[in-house]
């Protein structure tokens, strides 16, 4: 260990060691440095969802779908259980308002290639129980699954440390190293590493690591809260959200001049189980600094709608809550490439609550561009010198 | 592996092994939650109440047990049922 590599990449999330895993697949030296553990960030506080449906129709969703192919391969490739489930979504509606929007929304989601329908509530009972009966209508797209967030970010890491990457651990970035408008590296509080290339993954904490480098990077963090219950017999058949959820994701503007203080909180379901049987309920979007605390009033919002929604959820118990921070940009697509005027910075940050989604196709883009200069799909909506 | 009567438990709630916790501190983890991550002990009904502090005394074989971050501590402080939550504030 002499602390010099071919990139080193700042952030042990999914989208971190996701990056690593691939860079180092293509042969290339790299260090992936971390203040705290893996899956400390957005990584750790995740509900195992992994949504297409939630996607924006158009680049967004595009992403997901080469995403989707790539998870179906990749416990084999990584040696290691990510419990995917490929076991299709629910998007519940709730009022005819909803039910309009979800309209457009699916005929734009199919336009881009998703498998996706709007079916009505008897159809939407058998596909999963304990559904409330004023519900107008629902969503199901079979392409929707599952996954073990954490056994994803550890099966990353542990895969790039076989391939030969370094992964330092509780060692935190206080620096970035810059001579002639080029990156030199990054200084740590145990002592610089050195390569050509840096790669920010800090996701919510991106904005920081790029202060240090002199850029203004246009992330928030928006924090989620989500309530877990103890393991119980096989509940939730398919993933689901509500079309607040996606109303509360794109539209954070409005949330703000509403007088409901759970539409406030950007309130929308979020549901699903894992393969022990704890099922995760969220969720919240809240622009609370990056305090990661819950809050009573969150969780009593998050459950009350939960309730209203899937009131078959009565009876079984929460036994901890959980509060993350989703790296949110003002177009809700991430930032990935290069930036420009410092040679050698690379941007790899902003997916918001996409980051589980889109880690695979993300670590995939980002080597191709660092090592081959190009990559399978145009990806030029995602330049983060797009806010400038 | 290969469970008897030999085999001892650090978390009774997720069922997680001595070997498995000494494994996850091979693997890497240096605090509580680290070891939490890698094993799931700690994140069953008593929420580590019983095996945090066995937790703690095997991390502090390997590392100054000043270092040793505690586990972070949420709500509920015990389990509660859902529609207890959703009904309660309006009594």
């Amino acid at each position: 260990m002499n602390g010099q590599a071919d990139v080193i990449v700042v952030g042990g999330g999914v989208i971190g060691t996701s990056v690593t895993y691939q860079m180092a697949r293509k042969g290339r030296k790299v260090i992936l440095v971390e203040k705290g553990d893996l899956a400390s960030g957005a990584s750790g506080s995740c509900d195992t969802n992994i949504f297409l449906q939630s996607k924006n129709p158009g680049i967004h969703l595009q992403l997901a779908l080469a995403s989707a192919e790539l998870f179906k391969s990749l416990r084999e490739e990584l040696g290691h259980d990510i419990e995917y489930h490929p076991k299709g979504g629910m998007i519940l509606i709730e009022t005819a308002d909803e039910l309009k929007v979800m309209e457009g929304f699916v005929a734009r989601q199919q336009q881009t290639g998703l498998q996706v329908e709007i079916i009505d509530r008897r159809e939407a009972s058998k596909l999963q129980r304990g559904l409330a009966e004023h519900l107008v209508a629902s969503t199901y797209s079979p392409q929707d699954g599952d996954v073990n967030p954490i056994e994803l970010n550890l099966g990353f890491a542990r895969a790039a440390h076989r391939l030969g990457a370094e992964v330092l651990l509780h060692r935190e970035v206080t620096g970035c190293l810059i001579r002639n408008g080029r990156v030199e590296g990054v200084e740590t509080a145990q002592g610089p590493l050195h390569a050509p290339a840096v790669v920010n993954a800090a996701g919510a904490w991106a904005p920081l690591i790029g202060k240090m480098a002199g850029l203004e990077l246009p992330i928030q963090p928006r924090r989620g809260q989500l309530m877990i219950t103890e393991p119980v017999a096989p509940y939730i058949a398919k993933g689901m959200l509500s079309a607040s959820y996606i109303a509360a994701k794109y539209n954070a503007d409005k949330l703000r001049e509403s007088k409901s203080r759970a539409v406030q909180l950007g309130v929308g379901l979020s549901l699903s189980q894992t393969e022990k049987g704890n099922i995760l309920i969220g969720a919240t979007r809240e622009f609370a600094g990056y305090d990661v605390r819950n809050t009573h009033e969150a969780i009593g919002a998050v459950l009350k709608n939960a309730m209203r929604l899937v009131p078959g959820l009565g009876p079984f118990h929460i036994i901890r809550t959980m509060g993350g921070l989703r790296p949110y940009t003002p177009d809700g697509l991430p930032l990935i490439g290069f930036v420009d005027g410092l040679e050698g910075y690379f941007m790899a940050a902003g997916h918001e609550g996409d980051g589980i989604a889109l880690s695979p196709v993300t670590g995939k883009i980002v080597a191709d561009l660092i090592v081959d200069g190009k990559t399978f799909m145009d990806v030029s909506a995602l330049d983060p010198n797009r806010f400038t | 592996m290969a469970e008897n009567s030999e085999t001892v438990y650090i978390c009774r709630c997720e069922e997680v092994t001595r070997e498995e916790v000494e494994q996850a501190i091979r693997d890497g983890a240096t605090t509580i939650a680290g070891v939490k991550k890698r094993t799931h002990a700690g994140m069953g009904l008593c929420q580590g109440r019983t095996c945090r502090k066995l937790v703690a005394g095997m991390l502090a074989g390997s590392r100054d047990p000043a270092k040793i971050l505690p586990a972070t501590f949420r709500p509920p402080v015990r389990a509660i049922k859902i529609s207890e939550i959703a009904q309660g504030d309006e009594e």
